[in-house]
């Protein structure tokens, strides 16, 4: 009796441990139903496009319906794998350019047939480069977008700022006139964006002639120790001490820039173009955007030309997948999106907006196999953390998460 | 699983003691109650064994992004274990694991008691109150809290900040509740102690119904102080509950990964803050090495069962006493 409650007790108590940390989201797969994973800036953005995209593949292909779902950046990818297991993928997925590589790599995409989509020659080539592998194309790019300050024109005014800087020294300067302007507004931040906001740090690396990482000879090495990168880095932290009150700690989420922004805590916002929607009715009228200049007088900061491609899942509907993004990154779609204030896919497409100003410029992730494993590892923010809080020195920073980025870069 | 002996035990009684013989009905009368509990160990199996079964498997296997989207792992023999045992972070995270689990269970059975003991002294519309806003607190789902409490410590806008700062406390404003690993742990621990205090007090409240209070008056008569009353005559009554209680809180706070996660944010977390619940997530999800988060979901499987033997065995101890 003892014995058999004492056993039942234990298989209970392991039983218990493995119900807690396993879990499912079945979905059935349909016959005649076209299954879209777009990510969230869609639905808030440009929902109409979307819809456009789906009446016209309707009209091509009567009989099946299109089911666009959601998805969030922070997770999509767990979800994507978890449907890979489960044999059940969507036909398309919206995968973030830096993500594409170890997809592709591992072959969990279909092959598309690049020239039957619009604009294909001319497609930007950092998201092309970013949707092919061993010369086959499996992401076709959807759109770019590049990170730009966005900032109180009344308070320049105000500080007596007649011309925007030129050059970071002069961007400093005028951050401190802003702050002795607004002395009495507790919490002010002249130029506000998260400390571990690697993608503004990172461009400061770019700038200096640093880079994250380097290859050769078949094998990728962090670079962030080079005395140029060390360089950036420090300029970054110099950059971020003299401007910016908000958290050390923090990337560019929670609070989002543009809701210090709206609340009057900040003059100057760093982060993607389309942060000029949400900075509040009271400074719409008094808000523009200026490309942040580079430690080089006259020259631009190199900006992250982030962006997605589309690609259709190995498992997914590989003609009609490839009919859908066909839809959806037409002339048409990207004139559309082009207008929301994104950087069309196809430089026959480009204007002259500040975002595609800004993209002139800029730099990318080092186009490894692993890269997204040091994004999601948090490698860079967490240096960063280290350098503004001075728990670590610069040099020691750069140099451990340089160790770390070569491990991970060169793993199995 | 005693009323089922119970049950066994009775069909047994009804037997008279000398036909001891296996005849067919007797086999088929003693086997009722085994027949009665198979639908529920096959269910276990199905849902539990069958998972388990490919966990293990799965342990011995390299999984990657490439054999997953294959279905077909390659055989590794013990390699996932042997990189998981030699990984200073596994160890790290250990450590930095139980000293986390142990603050967690300390704090939530000691506040849990305290309430009870309290809700025992008080009016009846104060306990009603009280408990109801346990039950609150109980019945709000974790990632609902989560968000509170990030929105809260928020480093711009949050109330804490406010509070303490109004309160004359010291300058907050601004200050940043998620700059260092103890703090990250400490709300986390603050908000996993929140949570779980509701069942330990209602679950110990209920328990100290059942000390009898004459036991108590006895020994106030004779002189005993509060604390010896507590000490020598509620505690023992409240033993059973409170071993239960804790072993529970150790299997949740050890493997404790909602609350941790979602209030550190995916995009602070690094091997220096890592818990285990994290630690399995990274390495087998996000870095989609599913074998080796295999192989450390047996390994924390195996750690909680080693953990939760010394207090089962105390568990049955005390159900034979009685």
């Amino acid at each position: 009796m003892r014995s058999r409650v004492f056993v039942a007790a234990i298989a209970a108590v392991a039983l218990g441990v493995v119900a807690a940390t396993a879990s499912a989201s079945p979905q059935q797969a349909q016959a005649n139903k076209l299954t879209v994973w777009l990510q969230v800036d869609a639905q808030s953005g440009w929902p109409d496009i979307v819809a456009a995209a789906n009446a016209q593949f309707l009209k091509d292909h009567p009989g099946w319906t299109v089911d666009v779902q959601y998805q969030n950046w922070s997770d999509h990818l767990q979800k994507f794998d978890a449907t890979l297991a489960g044999g059940n993928s969507p036909d398309v997925i919206e995968m973030g350019n830096t993500e594409m590589t170890k997809y592709m790599a591992a072959g969990a995409f279909s092959a598309l047939n690049k020239s039957s989509f619009e604009n294909a020659p001319q497609w930007l080539s950092g998201l092309a480069k970013s949707g092919s592998y061993g010369g086959k194309t499996y992401g076709v790019p959807y759109y770019a977008g590049s990170r730009v300050a966005t900032y109180r024109t009344d308070l320049f005014t105000k500080a007596g700022i007649k011309k925007l800087p030129t050059s970071l020294a002069e961007l400093i300067a005028d951050a401190k006139k802003i702050a002795s302007q607004a002395k009495s507004n507790k919490g002010f931040s002249p130029v506000y964006f998260g400390g571990e906001d690697w993608y503004v740090a990172m461009a400061f690396v770019y700038d200096y002639g640093g880079a994250i990482a380097r290859t050769h000879g078949g094998k990728w090495f962090g670079a962030l120790d080079s005395p140029q990168a060390i360089q950036g880095l420090t300029a970054y932290k110099n950059f971020f001490l003299a401007t910016s009150t908000a958290s050390k700690t923090n990337d560019s989420t929670n609070p989002n820039p543009y809701d210090v922004y709206a609340q009057g805590k900040s003059g100057v916002i760093v982060g993607p173009s389309w942060y000029s929607c949400c900075v509040g009715a009271k400074y719409k009228t008094s808000t523009a955007q200026f490309v942040l200049p580079s430690h080089v007088a006259g020259k631009t900061l190199p900006g992250f030309l982030g962006g997605s491609d589309l690609a259709v899942p190995a498992s997914g509907n590989a003609a009609l997948g490839s009919d859908w993004i066909k839809d959806f990154t037409g002339t048409t779609s990207e004139k559309g999106l082009q207008a929301k204030g994104n950087i069309p896919n196809a430089t026959n497409l480009l204007g002259t907006s500040i975002n595609e100003r800004a993209a002139a410029r800029s730099w990318f992730v080092p186009t490894a196999k692993h890269w997204v494993d040091v994004e999601n590892g948090n490698i860079l923010k967490n240096m960063l953390g280290q350098i503004l809080t001075g728990k670590l020195t610069v040099k020691q920073a750069a140099a451990s998460a340089s160790d770390n980025i070569t491990s991970v870069l060169n793993g199995s | 699983m005693s009323e089922t002996e119970g049950v066994a035990v009775a069909a047994g009684a009804s037997w008279p003691r000398r036909h001891r013989r296996l005849t067919a009905a007797r086999v088929r009368r003693g086997s009722v109650p085994y027949a009665l509990i198979l639908p529920v160990i096959a269910a276990i199996g199905a849902i539990l064994g069958y998972p388990l079964y490919n966990l293990v498997r799965l342990s011995f296997q390299h999984y990657g992004l490439f054999e997953l989207i294959r279905h077909q792992g390659q055989s590794v023999g013990l390699r996932n274990f042997s990189s998981v045992l030699h990984d200073s972070i596994f160890w790290h995270t250990l450590v930095r694991t139980i000293v986390f689990t142990a603050v967690n269970v300390g704090l939530t059975m000691a506040i849990g008691t305290a309430i009870a003991l309290l809700l025992v002294r008080l009016s009846a519309w104060a306990r009603i109150l009280l408990t109801s806003g346990l039950v609150l607190v109980w019945a709000t789902p974790a990632v609902v809290a989560v968000q509170v409490w990030i929105w809260m410590t928020n480093f711009q806008n949050g109330i804490v900040n406010y509070v303490l700062t109004k309160l004359h406390l010291g300058d907050y404003s601004q200050h940043d509740w998620y700059a260092t690993t103890f703090s990250q742990l400490g709300l986390a621990t603050t908000l996993i102690v929140w949570g779980a205090v509701p069942f330990v007090a209602i679950s110990v409240y209920a328990a100290l119904a059942q000390v009898p209070k004459d036991l108590a008056e006895a020994a106030e008569i004779d002189g005993a102080k509060p604390w010896r009353v507590f000490a020598d005559v509620t505690l023992p009554f409240l033993r059973p509950v409170l071993l239960i209680l804790t072993s529970l809180s150790i299997i949740w706070d050890f493997g404790v990964f909602t609350q941790p996660y979602l209030l550190i944010g995916q995009g602070h977390i690094h091997p220096g803050n890592y818990l285990m619940g994290i630690y399995l997530y990274e390495e087998g999800y996000v870095k989609t090495d599913f074998g080796r988060g295999a192989a450390i979901s047996l390994l924390m499987l195996a750690m909680v069962a080693l953990l939760s033997i010394v207090y089962v065995r105390k568990m049955v101890a005390l159900g034979d006493e009685t």
